[in-house]
């Protein structure tokens, strides 16, 4: 909110570094009688980086969108907002592709802000000076080769570098305060930490960050302070370390405390063995005629979990994609107990081949049609794939819901009325109830904090305990989640660089690239 | 996706092969016709011998694909063959049509873009208030009037009863501009759909664009509210108006029949109605090769336009 400077409050005697740059205090927003975020206090310090954590849902981004001067529709709101001096604030949202313009160059809103702040030089000196800001504002992005970037449209930077414009906007206007939504939400380790040195270097240059997250590893690195959040309420807050020591309150010892072990149970390690259920020889996957993978051999035994890690653009996905049928441009042998090679395309696929390989994706909500309630969809499956009745599969589907933690009333409701979690566990159900040989899971704990994450890793573990005959590939850039598994297969550059036990691989890596990503994430 | 080169090397090499394609669907669809030109000039009483007669004169006796090779070395060289009826050469035709539509499809069209544009941003600002009601009734009701009901109603209103305007341009032959006057109620009809559709789209697409997290980006960092409309907004409702515009400008060249009918205007629609009236198959195909190709380089700028405004898309070519 852009409020004038009423009365400049005095520094405070907690404050060594002067006066507070942005200040909530008693924050309350409510839709409907329903608190959002209810008696939020906050201050942000120069330089300083503020941390505000909980599970989702818990109003961090509502207190926010706050310091921007921006409320959710129909919101009543009570409280006060102040920014001292008047300066604007910066936003980086959680998707920074969103914020910006499709249909423009990257640089056509960085030089209409550049021209605004240009206004008061003589109108000759403008151009130029405006061209030097940008370029200066992206380099403190950490962009040195702006130049070339602003020509190109969104879609054709990295995420990364969007997410870099987005920040160079933030820091042109000359913001004082910066709130970055979700930085590192589904970014892998190498990514997280380069993320952290960004958002260092700009608190480095005298801005107060107030940072969103609930990737507690990036929090640690990055915040001096801490807010934990739940449910609206401000339940814990203190230094990070101090915080992370002594947690005080009940539900931040939950948040902080260990992932669970999670593991087939009966052969804790040992080395699988019998006729692998699926085999991978030979797989070349191309992109146009572009090679984007290529994976001499992999097999994946019964009752196994195995783990593909990488980052981003490594291939993982695309291995997920030929095995399930849904990426045809390869050549490659996959075959199912030995026996039948699959084929390439879904569409060539008879119903038990399809039933036998099945796909969760990242984004649940969009695997869901939203026009029709959850369990009628998930019941489908069973229909299509197996050619059971409607009533019983429908009662299936309600059994294996229950079974994942969804409770009939939450089963029939539309998937737009259930949390981002009870989604992804209603798909997990949609594709149990093929009765598959083989689980994909892409990625389906990235974007849920903490708690949901761990709980939907505890329903993985218990179906693998329950099932013990279904083989899990679950694709994961969070070298925590996949120490859960059996096996780690590294990919790096579409190449497997290195493959084996879960225990191995973390503990004694033997490629180079295992090694930084490990030393990424334990930094 | 490949570069924007060669999306557009890609577009054109497709165009070409449609306007191949145009050439020969217009051949077939001639041959296909029962009859044939030497039947048509054979008059009412036909003769077997006569048509015999003409039949080689005009060399219809030769086989199909020697006929339609000449005809389509004729078309390279800018050569559309000779009226059956007038013997002038065909492309005489086609200039003296052209003038005329080409001037009023430019009234229209200059008129027509800043006002669907102007409206559609109208109604988009003021979304769901008064304004944007009215704007959006009022162009949906219009857009339902059929161009004959309007012009006739718009003949018997200013040019009947009030006396203001000319009712046709009957008298003027193609000399338009020298009366303007003459032009004012065909461009009202022309316009009255085409402005109708553009503005609903545009409202459309700015409704959307202007609810979007990269302008709310824009208005927070305090970029002026024209500048966030017209700069950063628009531009996103570009893509889906230059496909329509296109459609539009293709059916204002391409002989807008009913309006050149009711005013009495000699352009290509005119023409093309005496040439069927006349069964002169050479005109009428010379005036569909012309319209062929007008489309389909029409609609090249239009894909060019969108890919432009909506290089994501990757236009369907």
């Amino acid at each position: 909110m852009n409020t004038p400077l009423n009365t400049p409050r005095d520094a405070s005697v907690d404050v060594p570094d002067g006066a507070a740059v942005a200040e909530i205090s008693n924050l309350r927003v409510e839709i409907d009688g329903r608190p959002l975020v209810d008696g939020v206090d906050l201050r942000l310090l120069p330089g300083r980086v503020t941390a505000l954590v909980g599970a989702s849902g818990s109003g961090k981004t509502t207190t926010g969108l706050a310091l921007l001067g921006e409320h959710p529709p129909g919101a009543r709101v009570s409280g006060e907002v102040r920014v001292p001096g008047g300066g604007p604030v910066g936003y980086v949202p959680q998707h920074p592709a969103a914020v910006l313009n499709p249909a423009r160059r990257v640089g056509a809103l960085l030089y209409d802000i550049a021209r605004e702040r240009v206004r008061d030089l003589p109108r000759a000196a403008r151009r130029t000076e405006a061209r030097a800001r940008v370029l200066c504002a992206l380099a403190d992005a950490q962009l040195p080769q702006g130049q070339a970037l602003l020509r190109r449209y969104p879609h054709q930077l990295s995420g990364g570098q969007q997410q870099r414009v987005v920040l160079a906007q933030a820091l042109l206007l000359g913001a004082r305060v910066v709130v970055a939504d979700e930085p590192t939400t589904g970014q892998d380790a190498l990514t997280k930490s380069r993320i952290v040195e960004e958002l260092t270097a700009v608190a480095a240059q005298g801005i107060a960050v107030l940072l969103l997250s609930h990737d507690l590893d990036v929090v640690r690195a990055l915040a001096d302070e801490v807010l934990v959040m739940k449910e609206g309420r401000v339940v814990e807050s203190g230094p990070t370390e101090r915080v992370w020591l002594t947690p005080r309150h009940e539900w931040t010892r939950e948040l902080l405390s260990r992932q669970p072990q999670f593991s087939g149970g009966e052969e804790p390690g040992g080395a699988p063995t019998g006729a692998p259920v699926l085999h991978l020889q030979d797989l070349t996957a191309r992109h146009h005629r572009t090679q984007v993978l290529h994976i001499r051999q992999l097999a994946l035994h019964a009752g196994e979990c195995l783990a593909v890690v990488g980052r981003s653009g490594s291939g993982k996905t695309t291995l997920a994609r030929c095995l399930a049928g849904l990426h045809r441009n390869h050549d490659g042998r996959v075959t199912l107990d030995g026996s039948s090679a699959l084929p390439r395309s879904l569409r060539d696929r008879d119903r038990g081949q399809l039933a036998a390989v099945q796909y969760v994706f990242q984004d649940a909500r969009a695997a869901f049609d939203e026009y029709r309630p959850v369990v009628e969809q998930v019941a489908r499956t069973a229909v299509r794939l197996r050619g059971a009745e409607a009533p019983a599969a429908t009662a299936e589907a309600l059994a294996v819901l229950a079974e994942l933690g969804l409770t009939e009333e939450q089963a029939h409701r539309l998937p737009g009325r259930l949390s981002g979690g009870e989604l992804q566990r209603a798909a997990l159900a949609r594709a149990l109830l093929a009765r598959p040989r083989v689980l994909i899971c892409d990625e389906i704990t990235s974007g849920l904090d903490t708690v949901t994450r761990r709980a939907l890793l505890d329903v993985l573990a218990g179906l693998r305990r329950e099932r013990g005959e279904l083989a899990v590939v679950l694709i994961t850039h969070d070298l925590d989640t996949a120490s859960l598994a059996d096996r780690i297969a590294v990919l790096d550059a579409g190449e497997m660089v290195e493959q084996g036990t879960a225990a191995r691989v973390l503990s004694a890596p033997s490629h180079p690239f295992t090694r930084r990503l490990l030393a990424a994430t334990t930094r | 996706m490949s570069g924007p080169l060669s999306f557009v090397a890609r577009r054109l090499l497709l165009g070409g092969a449609q306007t191949v394609a145009v050439v020969l669907l217009v051949f077939a669809l001639t041959e296909a016709l029962p009859g044939d030109a030497a039947v048509a000039l054979a008059g009412d009483q036909p003769d077997p011998a006569r048509i015999a007669a003409i039949r080689e004169a005009m060399h219809l006796d030769r086989p199909a694909y020697e006929r339609l090779l000449d005809w389509a070395a004729g078309l390279a060289h800018g050569d559309f063959g000779t009226s059956l009826t007038s013997g002038r050469p065909v492309s005489t035709y086609i200039e003296d049509g052209f003038g005329p539509t080409l001037l009023l499809a430019m009234i229209t069209v200059t008129l027509l873009v800043p006002l669907g544009v102007g409206l559609g941003v109208l109604a988009a600002r003021h979304e769901g208030r008064p304004v944007d009601r009215i704007v959006s009734s009022v162009t949906l009701g219009v857009y339902a009037v059929p161009e004959f009901a309007l012009g006739v109603l718009l003949v018997t209103v200013f040019a009947l009863r009030l006396g203001w305007l000319p009712p046709t341009a009957v008298g003027y032959g193609t000399d338009l501009l020298g009366h303007p006057a003459a032009l004012v109620l065909p461009v009202l009809v022309l316009l009255s759909r085409p402005v109708c559709s553009l503005a609903r789209l545009v409202r459309a697409g700015m409704v959307d664009a202007l609810d979007s997290p990269y302008v709310a980006q824009a208005r927070r960092y305090g970029i002026p509210g024209a500048r966030v409309r017209y700069a950063h907004a628009l531009p996103n409702a570009v893509a889906p108006a230059a496909q329509q515009l296109a459609r539009t400008v293709d059916w204002l060249l391409c002989g807008v029949i009913v309006v050149e009918a009711l005013f009495v205007i000699p352009g290509l629609g005119t023409v093309l109605l005496n040439a069927v009236a006349e069964r002169d198959v050479p005109v009428v195909q010379g005036l569909a090769v012309v319209f062929g190709v007008l489309t389909v380089l029409l609609n090249l700028g239009a894909d060019l336009v969108a890919h432009r405004f909506a290089p994501r898309a990757g236009v369907a070519a």
